[in-house]
């Protein structure tokens, strides 16, 4: 996709953004804060009435990333046509700076789980990821960014690290990478990775975006930890310390803020926003392709 | 080396039939099985969650806990069927209405559906309302044989319990009226619609809502004023249409079930 088939207006510029929730419509309405960019989940923009009728409003002075989280890119039994083209739909209509999912999966058997599952690291599933990101993106006609996953278990056929199933799925379909820097700080912690050894190894080419949030951590009885991916507080200091590496890597890169339990004060989010455009600022390379 | 599909299969089983057997024996040495707890606890969670946003007057009349019960057992046999959750949770009011345990509230499962009809005049599609001025030159002699396409908000529905007037008490927080309501009134006729200004629940009498519900279902006026019984339908047609209820209109043919004549908005 050439930069030139999507609007100026639209494009999400190298700058903080932040998460768009339905408790917060209207107080961006009213308010109008000053954030360059907003992204929201796609999946609540389906249906018709009051949410898009918000969206095209705050649209109209704020550019925006459409976040899928159904499309189950990793699933065996292939990406429903339907849902892809529910995503179509909204794009059409809100006409989106940037379009990203996940490398993960959430349907078989006819059923869809609601959550974003691990995949085993093998050639299986990479070969289905890159089928599907081949067929999302001719579809949509655009590229769209993946986002590493967090995860929480591991699987024992699993032979490709997941940095280098990222740079893979990136390198064979031309796709672009969000990178969720906490999802790497949760996962390194889980599985005993070095997580500024995994922002090391992508390739800063392919970065479009950044996703910084809240995780908490879990304490068992035998002591030991696990972080958990809930999206329900400010950024920890580790994550922020590993963005500013991130930063330093890719250059400056449009960078969201999430928060999607016990949501706060949309003050709150903008005071996280100011914080990421203060590292922003001092990152290295001003200017990053935008991944439009 | 089990496929992609096997795992995700196993995986299916451990989250909706709480069976870890199969993904267990494929998951890394260093990862014992209680890790797949939080992908079954943020699945249950998560659907629970979408079933509370839809049906908040059925959870306050049960409470939290019975909601959540009920709600897993209802996730186990219906786990939604796609990624777009505003259409999961159609089939929880039949579900009550078999739920043994809340067998006690008979009126519980005409409450979810009053509560499902709303939530999908939330979500409906926005649509093109219907062209007046074509339908204006209709030549009065055709006029019985309009028919209609409702517009996707709208849902009549005929409840044994007047559980309308239960919706409102507890969307209000009104104990007085709620204790007011005569559970033994007989049933109701509702219609449930998206307008500019919300969403509205309206009682309806017989009459009026045979003739609409007629209507909505693609029948000519002729059959549905046949239906509804020397019924005056100018009033209530204007309504309809001031309303926005219906988004498209044809001419049935005059002898068959067929089209002569198509106008869309």
């Amino acid at each position: 996709m050439r930069a030139s088939d999507i609007s100026q207006a639209s494009l999400i510029p190298a700058k903080a953004g932040i998460g768009l929730r339905f408790q917060h419509h209207q107080g961006v309405l009213d308010t109008r804060p000053d954030v360059a960019w907003m992204e929201v989940h796609t999946e609540n923009y389906m249906g018709g009435g009051t949410p898009l009728r918000y969206l095209d409003a705050i649209r109209r002075d704020t550019p925006i990333s459409l976040h899928g989280v159904g499309l189950s890119l990793g699933s065996a039994e292939g990406i429903d046509p339907a849902h892809l083209e529910r995503i179509r739909k909204v794009a059409e209509r809100i006409e989106p700076g940037l379009m990203s999912e996940h490398i993960a999966w959430n349907a078989v058997s006819g059923t869809y789980l609601a959550d974003l599952l691990p995949l085993p690291m093998t050639e299986e599933a990479l070969e289905v990821v890159c089928r599907h990101v081949d067929q999302t993106q001719t579809y949509l006609r655009r590229r769209i960014l993946v986002e590493n996953p967090s995860t929480y278990i591991a699987f024992g056929d699993s032979i490709i690290p997941e940095w280098e199933f990222m740079t893979a799925v990136a390198a064979r379909t031309g796709c672009g990478i969000l990178c969720d820097v906490n999802n790497i700080c949760v996962s390194a912690h889980n599985h005993g990775w070095g997580a500024s050894a995994y922002i090391a190894a992508l390739p800063p080419e392919a970065v479009g975006e950044i996703h910084l949030a809240g995780h908490s951590i879990r304490t068992f009885a035998d002591g030991s930890t696990l972080r958990i991916d809930d999206h329900g507080s400010r950024v920890s200091e580790e994550v922020w310390r590993l963005y500013q590496e991130a930063l330093a890597r890719f250059g400056a890169v449009p960078t969201l803020i999430e928060w999607d339990n016990e949501v706060p004060p949309l003050e709150v989010l903008l005071q996280e926003a100011d914080h990421a455009a203060g590292f922003i600022a001092n990152a290295d390379g001003a200017s990053h392709a935008n991944a439009a | 080396m089990p496929t992609l599909h096997e795992m995700q299969t196993a995986m299916h089983a451990s989250l909706v039939r709480r069976d870890n057997g199969a993904v267990s024996a494929m998951l890394a040495a260093h990862i014992t099985a209680d890790r797949l707890d939080i992908y079954r606890n943020t699945f249950l969670f998560g659907l629970t969650k979408a079933l509370r946003l839809s049906f908040p007057v059925t959870e306050r009349l049960v409470g939290e806990d019975f909601f959540e019960g009920a709600a897993q057992f209802f996730i186990a046999e219906h786990p939604p069927r796609e990624a777009w959750l505003d259409q999961f949770g159609g089939g929880f009011p039949d579900f009550l209405r078999s739920f043994p345990q809340a067998k006690s509230i008979a009126y519980l499962g005409d409450v979810a559906e009053l509560e499902w009809a709303v939530n999908s005049a939330l979500h409906a599609a926005d649509v093109a309302l219907l062209d007046v001025a074509a339908l204006g030159a209709v030549k009065p002699e055709d006029q019985g044989r309009i028919r209609f396409a409702a517009h996707p908000s709208v849902s009549l529905l005929r409840l044994a319990y007047p559980v309308d007037a239960i919706w409102r008490a507890v969307l209000a927080s009104d104990d007085e009226a709620l204790g007011k309501v005569d559970i033994e009134s007989g049933p109701v006729n509702l219609l449930i619609e998206r307008r500019e200004t919300g969403i509205e629940v309206e009682r309806l009498d017989e009459q009026s809502w045979l003739f609409v519900s007629t209507l909505c279902a693609g029948q000519p006026i002729e059959a549905a004023l046949n239906i509804a019984g020397g019924f005056e339908c100018s009033v209530a047609l204007a309504e309809h249409l001031a309303l926005g209820r219906f988004c498209r209109f044809e001419l049935a043919a005059p002898e068959t079930s067929g089209f002569i004549h198509s106008t869309a908005a």
